[in-house]
């Protein structure tokens, strides 16, 4: 059911994009006859550059995010904790503990866990972060929230 | 909130919710970065004091006077996750649970034969891990 909703959104994520392509002889259109009933050719240039502003097709659509796997969720988990000053990258790897392993205390793993929720966009429960204490846990978190499985 | 239905938690998972509480207050109300982590390195110095008391009751009582205060401090429009309770974007997508399907009717479901097909086969499956996990039931109908 959740891959068929997929389906449909990936689908007018694929029609928006056409249409957006499609308004560009509309846009044109519109901008010349502005243009000839101006009729100075220095006018010309300013509805030109904004026609081809809006005909840049669009990356993102602004309902969906873009799609994630859990290897690109490793890479973002890794790349906040490398970030995280207190932590040292060298020592850093999925399976090692915050606090055993890399010497985090109970207010650093809040600050990790903030960090964590900025970076995916959700909240993350209290109950559920105090569980959360490796990088792996975290990857696997974030992958069954958003229902990634490979 | 706290995770437990009793509502006891340890000092320290009360003093971790507190002190995320407090950093999202303050993300609330300096919305420039560099003005917020001054704050929040503030706001850190006074967490770490509470933490390095040995005395379980004079903690407590730091650790309420900051909740105090951070009731007193709330932002009028806090921000809020897209997908949280409050948030823009909350309840947007509603994801229909799976058991619906099995009430479509006969004619919706003759569209797709073969997926039905297979779903009642895992259904079965289902059944029958079931039983072998738990035990057949000894209901009698009356």
């Amino acid at each position: 059911m959740a891959g068929l909703a997929k389906n449909v959104r990936m689908l007018t994520r694929y029609y928006s994009s056409t249409s957006a392509i499609m308004t560009r002889p509309v846009v044109k259109t519109i901008s010349s006859y502005n243009c000839s009933r101006r009729g100075s050719p220095v006018k010309n240039a300013l509805p030109l550059v904004s026609s081809q502003r809006l005909v840049t097709p669009h990356e993102r659509s602004y309902s969906s995010k873009p799609p994630l796997t859990l290897k690109l969720i490793k890479e973002r988990v890794i790349l906040v904790l490398n970030l995280y000053d207190k932590i040292n990258p060298e020592k850093l790897s999925l399976d090692s503990h915050f606090i055993n392993d890399l010497g985090l205390d109970s207010l650093d793993h809040v600050e990790v866990i903030m960090a964590i929720e900025d970076e995916f966009g959700f909240e993350i429960p209290d109950a559920d972060a105090e569980k959360l204490l490796r990088p792996q846990d975290i990857v696997r978190y974030v992958g069954d929230k958003e229902d990634i499985y490979e | 909130m706290s995770g437990s239905l009793t509502g006891l938690i340890t000092h320290t998972r009360r003093i971790q919710i507190v002190y995320k509480k407090a950093l999202r207050s303050l993300e609330d109300w300096y919305d420039r970065r560099e003005v917020y982590r001054y704050h929040a390195v503030l706001m850190r110095q006074r967490f770490e004091e509470v933490v390095s008391v040995n005395d379980p009751r004079i903690a407590k009582d730091m650790l309420s006077k900051i909740e105090a205060e951070l009731f007193e401090n709330q932002h009028w429009h806090p921000r809020k996750f897209p997908e949280s309770p409050g948030g823009v974007a909350y309840g947007r997508e509603v994801i229909p649970p799976d058991w619906v399907v099995d009430h479509w009717h006969p004619l919706e479901k003759a569209q797709y034969p073969e997926y039905f097909a297979r779903r009642e086969e895992r259904k079965k499956e289902y059944v029958k891990h079931w039983a072998q996990k738990y035990g057949t039931s000894s209901y009698v109908p009356h």
